[in-house]
């Protein structure tokens, strides 16, 4: 029973997360050193003891960790920070005491504040001690040893003495488990030093300067490809111009000015296609990729896949779009790749005929004809000296229809806080010859929503929730207290969502579940 | 056993108001006892249903939870600033009579709604769950049993403290002034003079045949008018090879000790508090309905929706009147028979009062 215990721990205020994104200072050459400012602004409550700072010393954390932290140094402890000391410190800790690419890849979806995201499965005991107030992403882009660790559980009931009070925390000795077993437990998982962070630390990485092939996919909406020139800004940080064209139809421009903390996390700051936008990338670890998401500030939910590779690389693809073609059907196809010869020779493989329009710096635009008889299937695509499997398939009709996500959550919005959306993709598949399901890429559908049981209808859940948009975006309808419904209830919703792709004469269905709930007052950098 | 209420939390944040539909009897009633944020204390006189006195809590950091009134009924003891201090407002002048601050600098302490009075007015029992304020680290320290004298004026100091368990939320002091209960994961009893442990009998252990971990939260030690707490537990139990989560009712008398659990319902409503009436038939729950049980069938005996939830039940003396409190700033007073509501008092101000106890002070 989870008897809703009134919230009694104070939690952060919205605007945190986005200090990440900010301009480096100008000037940054007389800047004072990061243990400078250590020095200055933490010493007081973190003793150093010959270089090392108490507490401070012991852990490694993630970009957004770092800011979460200093959020609480100020608004819990009081710490007074001025905006340049902030960002000086941020990234001073970020790239001396971060996280490894392969210790932050499992928890990115937080970083990149995926909506909807699975969280990591760190097995059913730290789902029930951790997972529940917070992702166990938040908890596994951090390292420390034991000892730390259990700091850190004193932190959470000294601060949050309700803690041990709430469901799935009064079933079980939550203070006794939390400061035995726990702290072991996670300092092992989780530990203060790793070969890979000595590795990576101690590693040089490649600068970002120079020319980019940019793909981007925006669920729901539209594919971008173009190319990135990405720039030093002079004093650290990097600016990046993008000109990218949309497979619906014209250009898109956009800007962007980045940080790289922990020579790797790509945090930018800008906009595209005249939105503003920002940024979580990361750069592999041999610096020839830049891969993420972006989104908008203000309604984090709606961004995209972002994927730029060095424009000189060896030629490989990048994306095929459209993902696939029905048997008998003709078109345009537009393929990204790099390495792209003079006079490319393109081949989509078995039953298709292929004549190419128009061939630009990173792409190949063709005109196809899929023969009737052409069997379904995956295509490998060949052009120039790349080719690639698994990015485009044939289809004589589709067999299933899915929806992602599959469980989504979105939230009314009034007054300040605006109401956070869900956006849907339908994607199909077929059966090729020996029965495998081939993935097809996105579709386009006709969205509806029904009442997900008996109790959504007779409560009229689909009425008032809110609406579905054809791209497949759910706008949840207005905040506050509906006096028509149950204990004048607020707009929420238990829904089924159900997208219709049409192949010639049938329609097929798919369909995921859709929670309305009310507004979250916080929004953390780590969910 | 989970049951979200995550549904149920979001609605009805706002009161309705209603217009006072009957007059009230004439009769000379009980006091009852509300609080609401930030600071408010309020005396109502259930015989007119209005309120005699609203009284403010210095320093009450806009926080109000558990009422503890003295056994005089002359002085109301009221935890608040955010668990961290007891205040004693004396309900004729509304003057502090009584404050201790838990927290030193450097120890931060918070009592998490449990403390009791000694039937002779003396003595309060504090549970306070400390924690260390060192420079750079929280250090969570053993929760205790922290005793004050009433007598010791606005700065006072505990005199004596023994150890206590973790993750307690509610006291109750025994009439005979020996022993006090303590409720959290089990029921324990304690010696009020030595602190010593006298038994501990099940809550979360309870050898309930067929039963899952039983499920209670209450933070309202309400023993008024029969002597006995009552509180709804949770618990799957399994017959037949199907398990159904039930609503049972766990009762304490203080007077004699007695124990009792006992389901009710398959659960359908879910309920924060109960109170037991003077004829010991039936038992009231709230939350977002008002449920009648039947104590000697074992059974739900009438349930209606209100108009949005309320936390906190009490019943008159003589049992003539079921009065709810708690979240928001209604006051509601219906009909224990048809469960049909008689009035609404709306606190002047219209503060929140949310966790605050709903306690009654018998006419004398
Ligand atoms: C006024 C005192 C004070 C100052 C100044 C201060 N801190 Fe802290 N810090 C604390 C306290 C108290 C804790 C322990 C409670 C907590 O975790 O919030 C703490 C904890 C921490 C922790 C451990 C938190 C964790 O994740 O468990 C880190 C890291 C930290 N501080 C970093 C800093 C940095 C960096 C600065 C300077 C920019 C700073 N602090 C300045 C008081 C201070
Ligand atoms: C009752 C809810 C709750 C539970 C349960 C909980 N946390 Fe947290 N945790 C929080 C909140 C709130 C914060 C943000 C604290 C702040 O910075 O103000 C947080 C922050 C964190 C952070 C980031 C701290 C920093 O400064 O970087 C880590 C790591 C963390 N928790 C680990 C854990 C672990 C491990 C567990 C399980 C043993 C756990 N949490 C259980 C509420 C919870």
């Amino acid at each position: 029973m989870s008897i809703g215990l009134p919230r009694m721990f104070s939690l952060h205020a919205s605007l945190l997360g986005l200090f990440l994104f900010g301009a480096p200072a100008a000037g940054a050459t007389d800047a004072p050193s990061g243990p400078t400012l250590v020095r200055t602004y933490c010493s007081g409550c973190h003793l150093e003891h010959g270089g090392s700072f108490e507490r401070i010393s012991s852990i490694r954390k993630s970009p957004e960790g770092w800011v979460m932290t200093l959020f609480r140094m100020h608004q819990v402890h009081g710490l007074a920070l001025p905006e340049d000391a902030h960002d000086g410190i941020v990234r001073y800790l970020a790239d001396t005491q971060g996280l490894a690419p392969s210790e932050s890849a499992a928890g990115r979806f937080a970083l990149e504040r995926r909506p909807n995201a699975r969280d990591l499965d760190l097995g059913p005991d730290l789902a029930a001690m951790c997972g529940r107030c917070h992702s166990l992403a938040r908890v596994a882009l951090q390292r420390r040893d034991a000892d730390d660790w259990l700091k850190h559980m004193h932190f959470h009931v000294g601060q949050f003495p309700s803690l041990e009070y709430q469901a799935s925390a009064r079933d079980r000795p939550w203070w006794t488990i939390a400061t035995t077993e726990l702290p072991a437990k996670l300092g092992s998982l989780f530990p203060l030093n790793s070969a890979a962070w000595t590795a990576w630390s101690q590693g040089a990485h490649r600068e970002l300067m120079g020319s980019w092939v940019v793909v981007g996919h925006e669920p729901g909406g539209r594919d971008l490809y173009g190319t990135a020139e990405i720039n030093t800004d002079g004093h650290g940080g990097y600016t990046a111009r993008y000109r990218l064209s949309d497979t619906r139809g014209g250009t898109v421009g956009g800007e962007s000015h980045a940080i790289v903390y922990t020579g790797y996390e790509w945090r930018g700051r800008g906009e595209l296609g005249g939105r503003a936008s920002r940024e979580v990338f990361a750069v592999s670890e041999d610096g020839s990729r830049i891969s993420g998401r972006w989104f908008d500030p203000d309604h984090e939910e709606r961004g995209g896949d972002w994927t730029a590779v060095r424009a000189d690389a060896a030629p490989q693809v990048l994306a095929v779009l459209p993902r696939s073609m029905k048997a008998g059907s003709s078109g345009p196809i537009t393929i990204v790749a790099t390495g792209l010869p003079a006079g490319p020779e393109l081949s989509l493989g078995a039953g298709t005929t292929v004549r190419i329009t128009s061939v630009e710096a990173a792409s190949v635009h063709a005109a196809v004809e899929v023969a009737t008889d052409a069997a379904a299937g995956a295509r490998a695509v060949t052009i120039g000296r790349a080719s690639a499997a698994g990015q485009f398939a044939i289809y004589q009709h589709i067999d299933k229809v899915d929806v992602t996500p599959g469980f989504a959550i979105a939230r009314v919005g009034g007054g300040k806080t605006a109401a956070v959306t869900a956006q849907f993709e339908a994607t199909a598949s077929t059966h090729d010859a020996a029965g495998k399901l081939v993935e097809l890429g996105p579709f386009t559908a006709d969205w509806s929503t029904k009442p997900f049981d008996a109790e959504a209808a007779r409560t009229h859940d689909e009425t008032f929730g809110g609406a579905i948009e054809p791209g497949g975006r759910y706008m949840p309808a207005g905040a506050g207290l509906n006096p028509v419904r149950d204990y004048s209830g607020n707009n929420t919703a238990n829904l089924k969502v159900l997208a219709r792709v049409h192949d010639g004469d049938v329609a097929v269905e798919g369909d995921s579940h859709l929670i309305v709930t009310v507004q979250r007052w916080v929004t953390t950098p780590i969910y | 056993m989970r049951m979200t209420t995550r549904g149920l939390l979001a609605v009805a944040l706002v009161a309705v108001t209603t217009a006072f539909a009957i007059a009230p009897p004439a009769r000379a009633g009980d006091l009852l006892l509300t609080a609401a944020k930030p600071d408010r204390l309020y005396v109502i006189d259930t015989a007119t249903r209005s309120v005699r006195s609203e009284f403010r809590i210095p320093n009450a950091g806009a926080h109000i939870t558990t009422i503890v009134p003295s056994p005089d009924g002359k002085v109301a003891y009221v935890l608040v600033n955010r668990m961290e201090s007891i205040s004693g407002i004396n309900l004729k002048t509304g003057r502090e009579v009584f404050r201790a601050d838990l927290s030193v600098p450097g120890e931060r302490v918070k009592d998490f709604c449990a403390f009791t009075i000694t039937p002779d007015g003396k003595e309060l029992i504090v549970y306070e769950l400390p924690t260390k304020l060192l420079p750079n680290e929280y250090r969570v320290e053993e929760p205790r049993f922290a005793v004050f004298r009433t007598n010791a004026g606005l700065k006072a100091k505990s005199i004596r403290a023994y150890s206590a368990p973790r993750r307690l939320h509610l006291m109750l002091m025994r009439p005979s002034g020996k022993s006090f209960y303590a409720i959290g994961v089990d029921l324990y009893e304690y010696d009020v003079a030595s602190g010593k442990l006298l038994n501990t009998r099940g809550i979360q252990k309870w050898d309930l045949v067929a039963h899952s971990q039983p499920d209670l939260l209450a933070f309202w030690p309400v023993t008024e008018p029969t002597g006995v707490f009552t509180s709804p537990v949770i618990s799957d139990a399994t017959a037949g090879g199907i398990t159904a989560m039930k609503t049972g009712l766990m009762s304490l008398d203080v007077v004699s000790g007695a124990l009792d659990f006992a389901d009710f319902e398959d659960t359908s409503a879910l309920i924060f508090s109960t109170v037991l009436a003077p004829d010991r038939k039936f038992a009231y729950g709230v939350y977002s309905t008002l449920t009648k049980i039947d104590i000697e069938h074992h059974s739900l005996a009438q349930r209606v929706p209100l108009d949005h939830t309320f936390y906190s039940v009490n019943i008159a003396t003589d049992g003539h009147e079921i009065y709810m409190g708690g979240a928001m700033c209604d006051v509601a007073f219906y009909d224990p028979q048809t469960l049909q509501k008689r009035a609404n008092l709306k606190l002047p101000g219209c503060g929140d009062q949310s966790l605050a106890s709903l306690r009654v002070i018998p006419a004398r």
